[in-house]
């Protein structure tokens, strides 16, 4: 019997072993009862199969490792060709012989441009029609083009490089701008620090405002007037997060500069903040901003956060408002149970000491606001078909009101507060594919229903 | 020809591995953690499975497949593998029973700057006891997480390919 067993480890063709057992099996079953019998061919019956798989899997490797070896132009043009099948299962294949995958089991179909560098973009194109009006408008709204470079296994920088409206020129309205440029190192597997030009992580637009992401061939009006997405600065920031859902972040910044308050344009009235950020443009740094938030979630499908934001808006400008202080602080949750993606979310700006700065403004149409605010909630439902197409009817509710109230305005030049604008959007994202969305949508506002538009847009992401 | 040429240098440069990786787990960690009683991973191969489905070779050649047993006792199949996240690559490992059915899910490394929380056993825990007749997708029977719809995707998507695969291979 011991020597039966030493031939099983040792033989290498499974039917030999198979037959041996067999033979061993059955001579001594005649003598033994049946239910030890039994147990015994179970036994012999797993060695088998253990060995059955490992001979498959040999022989698949070794096929696999010859192919590779003979050939391995032709696996990576059959790799490009086995593309598509693979990204409609949403996968791209690679292999992990270990923790770090091996050459043979790399990606394929993936825009890599050398070893640990990535290319991605975005971008969007919009149509809208304005209602009682003739001014209808076709758009290249914006064009980005990212670079992520991985340096080690913690640290990494990324890029985005955007023109927005398609010509950019002096005579043009279009703008050419690095939206982010930044460091990011990983210190533990929980937190991280980066540092350069970077998004606030703020709400639930600004960091993730792919066109591919949100719904409505236009971002929602809170998070562009009131948050103004895509909102960024020069700084600092860390995030931490843990395993039961907890992400805090927290950074210094530059931040607002107050002295680029035009108010005889009507700029401040569209978004306070977005008149006077700085985008990394030769920021005036004398006054530095922090922030800090968090996020939760939790339970799968949920995310609820909130984030402040405090800083000086004087920046070293001798004039009215040096000492004016920018405060924005904004709660949002987002919950997507099944096919339904729900989402609100509340921000609420405010600008102090501006009463001397508005003083000088006497007769001007658009002072510097003390508190402007909005809210917004929205409903959706994806319907999901073959090829990784979904289909999401929505509707969203805002509203936002870009001067809630001014302080310091001289008896006799008052100006009025508002309007309180309130905006209803009904439409319908296509996604031919994760990456590529067709939009929509009719948007009724109020009070100034001539702005009520029809707009169709096309998007893309990868 | 030019586009043919573009497109194969694209698929070499690919294919070169990723240097760096930021590692939770290895694959025998994960085999523990899936299978705590195994004491033996045998190699599994999924070409039975493939060839059903109809997988491209290189898809299923980038996965490593187990059979676990105790003693010799099958206990159930481990699948390693891994896919594109938004721009950085995501190891997993899913655990099914001899019945099939999922037991776990563990991430193995994740370098993205998002979408980490794909991590947190809250969201792994959805995948228990799914089976390949599963729907498996995001927005159905798996939840999204805000800010890491690729991330979210592109595993689940992997986790079914997977299931699919070990019942058509095993079954």
């Amino acid at each position: 019997m011991i020597a039966a067993k030493g031939f099983l480890m040792h033989a290498r063709h499974p039917l030999a072993v198979a037959l041996l057992a067999l033979g061993l099996a059955l001579p001594r079953a005649a003598l033994a009862d049946e239910a030890a019998l039994q147990k015994r061919i179970d036994a012999l019956e797993a060695q088998l199969r253990a060995l059955q798989d490992q001979l498959t899997a040999i022989r698949a490797d070794a096929k696999s490792a010859q192919a590779s070896a003979a050939n391995a132009q032709a696996t990576a043009e059959k790799a490009v060709a086995a593309a598509p099948q693979a990204a409609a299962s949403g996968t791209a294949a690679v292999a992990a012989g270990n923790a770090a995958p091996p050459a043979s089991m790399a990606p394929y179909a993936f825009p890599q441009i050398g070893p640990n560098t990535v290319l991605s973009s975005y971008g969007e194109i919009q149509y809208n029609v304005p209602q009682n009006s003739n001014d209808a408008l076709a758009d290249v709204g914006r064009f980005v083009i990212g670079i992520a470079h991985s340096f080690t296994d913690r640290t990494r920088m990324a890029a985005e490089f955007e023109v927005e409206h398609a010509v950019t020129s002096a005579d043009d309205s279009g703008e050419a701008e690095v939206e982010q440029a930044y460091v990011e190192h990983d210190f533990t597997d929980h937190a991280s620090g980066k540092a350069g030009l970077f998004l606030i992580p703020v709400g639930l637009l600004n960091e993730h405002h792919e066109p591919t992401v949100y719904y409505g061939v236009y971002r929602n009006h809170v998070e562009t007037a009131i948050i103004p997405t895509t909102w960024r600065e020069i700084g600092v920031g860390g995030t931490w997060h843990d395993d039961t859902g907890w992400t805090v972040n927290a950074g210094l910044t530059t931040g607002f500069n107050l002295s680029k308050w035009d108010p005889n344009s009507d700029e401040g009235r569209e978004s306070p903040l977005g008149s006077i950020h700085q985008e990394g443009q030769l920021a005036a740094a004398k006054n530095l901003s922090g922030y800090a938030g968090f996020n939760w979630r939790g339970v799968p499908g949920l995310e609820a956060g909130a984030t402040v934001f405090y800083g000086g808006a004087g920046q070293g400008v001798d004039f009215a408002g040096k000492d004016a202080k920018v405060t924005l602080y904004e709660g949002h949750v987002r919950w997507t149970p099944g096919p339904w993606d729900l989402a609100a979310l509340y921000a609420h700006g405010a600008i102090s000491d501006i009463g001397d700065l508005n003083a000088t403004f006497a007769g001007a149409p658009t002072p510097v606001p003390a508190t402007f605010d909005g809210w917004y909630t929205q409903a959706a439902y994806k319907f999901t078909f073959g090829g990784g197409q979904q289909l999401g009817p929505f509707i969203r509710y805002e509203q936002y009101n870009t001067a809630r109230s001014y302080v310091g305005l001289p008896v006799g030049f008052d100006v009025p507060t508002g309007p309180n604008n309130k905006a209803t959007t009904l439409g319908l994202n296509y996604w031919l594919t994760p990456g590529v969305v067709f939009k929509l949508d009719y948007q009724w506002l109020r009070p100034d229903d001539t702005q009520s538009r029809f707009a169709l847009g096309i998007g893309y992401a990868f | 020809m030019k586009r043919r040429r573009f497109l194969s240098g694209l698929a070499v440069s690919a294919l070169v591995p990723p240097a760096f990786a930021t590692d939770y787990l290895s694959i025998e960690g994960a085999q523990k953690a899936l299978f705590p009683a195994a004491d033996r991973f045998v190699p599994l191969s999924l070409a039975r499975g493939a060839a059903a489905l109809r997988v491209p070779d290189a898809r299923v050649a980038a996965m490593h497949a187990f059979t676990a047993y105790a003693g010799d006792q099958l206990v159930g199949y481990v699948v390693a593998d891994a896919v594109i996240g938004k721009f950085e690559l995501i190891g997993y490992a899913v655990g099914l029973t001899p019945e099939r059915t999922i037991n776990g899910l563990e991430i193995l490394w994740y370098r993205e700057s998002h979408g980490y929380e794909i991590r947190q056993p809250a969201w792994r825990a959805q995948f228990t006891g799914k089976t390949a007749a599963s729907p498996l997708r995001v927005g159905s029977d798996i939840a999204n997480i805000s800010g890491a719809t690729l991330s979210t995707t592109h595993v689940t998507d992997g986790v079914r390919l997977v299931a699919q695969l070990v019942q058509a291979t095993t079954a």
